[in-house]
């Protein structure tokens, strides 16, 4: 059992909920390091290195960081208290990156709701959408951190891969970001899914190239430390505990089938998080050469016409979790716990006594999208 | 081995053609009004700034393979040289941001066109414009446009920036590129178009 974070009005935990406040995340609590009087340096929102828009304030005396701030300054309101279709296609732009993760966790959790029983291929497919997924946003974070550390041809190549990938969701989904693919009743598929071989050769001979680089490495190792049992996604893991949704969330029992093995490092920093991610990339593949897709209608037979559900994946940074409360068609009320929102609180907390030069790597190696963390349900 | 080396090792990746289109990247064909399109993109024809590809219209409408959607109402062939984008994301779902910055992939090169991102409105020669304009941006969003040298050009990037998509309002802008979110080469047929090429 584990604490996952705040859910609503609920504390979500790995095996139920809570009415209430979660407790305070004690691992994650700020140092107090202001010894001289300095200055806050603003970052953002709007600004040449950043790939969305955030204010981050930097209070720092010089060269270390005594304290940091993330400001989401994109705040959008989500219309999603509406009939189940419609909300549907808000979900899926809450954030484009980890699209079909929210909306199959959203859509799980409906079902959950209604007593829908999906059939065993559209849950198959749900994972091999969700590994996709998982493969291109570690493939981007891994650019963001090379790029950062001024490697132009790993950044190059590592773009060529994201659009290889994006092209083989495509061609088997019909939309490079799941877009328009999943919904209650239906998983829209066009083929099967090729080329994975070639990306599996390319990326091997990238990540070991850029992993056995020295200079990379003192980039990364001993920055933005973070040692949480109680952490989600790859933070948790770069730090040797097992949490991950897919051996403890909705689809765990298909995982377990698959053989999944979760990925560990032993030092909770950037270069544990960015080891994390490139072996997760591999093991990602190697799941989906075992699936074999096709398309699925099904009939979503309602045991119940009203009810509320939660649904939890993991999201390639993390547990992502909905809770859905749904009467007959209509979405009555919604929760959402991002996995960006406890990224957030672990980055500005590993940010404390670090040096001014070693942000930008510990920023993008958190893999923060600040578009699911601004959003208001309406 | 060098990673100088092992660049030049994987030779040319750039596609002189455009290879692949994902089908509901492309403009759409069909006949007649759609009455559930959550946008209402169907009212009067098809109108590709309004439609978010939710294929809710399927199969009264489909898609065309036609890439190149984008229009311009102002061309600047100064920038035929050397174009520099300033990116905002004002309020997107960061999918487009993705895309943008995938122009810049091997398989495109937009340095091959002479087209550049820039680090400040300073030195750009147009602003790229992605998701809808939140109030918290709408600042951001002018101070960026008024710090711009002239000529310049404000580029709408997706369909929340043209017509506010699902969520709000979008932008007045020369360019639009619809979307949702746009793939490299309608963002790349786009841009070239604005510079009075093609």
């Amino acid at each position: 059992m584990r604490m996952i974070g705040q859910l609503g009005e609920f504390c979500l935990y790995s095996d139920r909920i809570e009415k209430g406040i979660c407790p305070e995340r004690e691992t994650l609590k700020k140092e107090n390091y202001r010894s001289i009087q300095g200055f806050t340096f603003a970052y953002g929102p709007s600004a040449g290195g950043l790939l969305e828009s955030v204010g981050i304030d930097l209070d720092t005396f010089g060269e270390y960081i005594s304290d940091v701030k993330v400001i989401p300054y994109k705040i959008r309101k989500v219309r999603v208290k509406s009939i189940i279709d419609n909300s549907i296609l808000y979900v899926e732009r809450i954030n484009g990156s980890f699209s079909a993760s929210h909306t199959i966790s959203f859509i799980t959790a409906i079902e959950e709701g209604l007593g829908i029983e999906p059939p065993y291929e559209v849950k198959i497919g749900r994972i091999v959408e969700m590994e996709l997924e998982r493969i291109r946003n570690h493939l981007i974070v891994m650019q963001r951190v090379v790029e950062a550390a001024g490697f132009s041809v790993p950044s190059f190549q590592l773009l060529y891969l994201i659009e290889k990938v994006n092209r083989v969701i495509a061609k088997s989904f019909g939309h490079r970001y799941f877009y328009g693919v999943n919904g209650l009743g239906s998983l829209r598929f066009y083929e099967e899914i090729k080329s994975l071989e070639e990306i599996k050769k390319e990326y091997k001979e990238i990540y070991r190239g850029i992993i056995d680089n020295r200079i990379f490495i003192d980039r990364l190792q001993s920055n933005g430390v973070i040692v949480d049992k109680e952490g989600i996604g790859p933070v948790a893991r770069s730090a040797s505990f097992k949490n991950d949704a897919r051996n403890d969330g909705n689809y765990a029992e298909i995982y377990k089938e698959l053989g999944f093995s979760t990925v560990t490092y032993d030092e909770g920093d950037a270069f544990g998080r960015f080891i994390v991610r490139g072996e997760e990339v591999e093991e990602s593949l190697r799941i989906l050469s075992s699936i074999n897709l096709h398309s699925v209608e099904y009939e979503s037979k309602k045991r119940n016409n009203e009810g509320e559900g939660i649904g939890r994946v993991e999201s390639p940074s993390g547990d992502l979790a909905y809770y859905v409360k749904v009467n007959e068609n209509i979405i009555k009320e919604v929760y959402l716990f991002a996995p960006s929102s406890y990224n957030i609180l672990a980055f500005s907390s590993s940010m404390v006594k670090n040096i001014f030069t070693d942000f930008p790597f510990n920023w993008e190696s958190f893999g923060i999208w600040l578009s699911e963390v601004g959003v208001i349900f309406e | 081995m060098s990673w100088f080396l092992k660049g030049i090792r994987k030779g040319i990746k750039t596609e002189k053609e455009v290879k692949e289109i994902a089908p509901w990247a492309t403009s759409l064909i069909g006949n007649g009004k759609f009455d559930d399109c959550p946008t209402k993109a169907l009212d009067n024809g098809w109108n590709s700034g309004k439609c978010i590809f939710c294929r809710k219209c399927y199969p009264n409408y489909s898609p065309s393979g036609d890439y190149r959607m984008g229009s311009v109402t102002r061309r600047v062939p100064l920038f035929k040289r050397s174009f520099y984008l300033y990116p905002i994301d004002t309020g997107s779902c960061g999918s487009c941001n993705v895309e943008l910055k995938l122009i810049s992939s091997p398989q495109y090169d937009m340095t091959r066109f002479g087209i550049f991102f820039t680090n400040t409105p300073r030195h750009a020669d147009a602003l790229v414009v992605m998701g809808v304009l939140t109030d918290g941006m709408e600042d951001a969003f002018r101070r960026a446009f008024d710090a711009m040298p002239n000529p310049k050009l404000v580029i709408a990037l997706g369909s929340c920036a043209i017509s506010g998509g699902l969520f709000g309002k979008g932008v007045k802008a020369d360019v639009i590129i619809p979307g949702c979110p746009p793939s490299p080469p309608t963002i790349i047929d786009a841009i070239l178009r604005a510079r009075g090429e093609k």
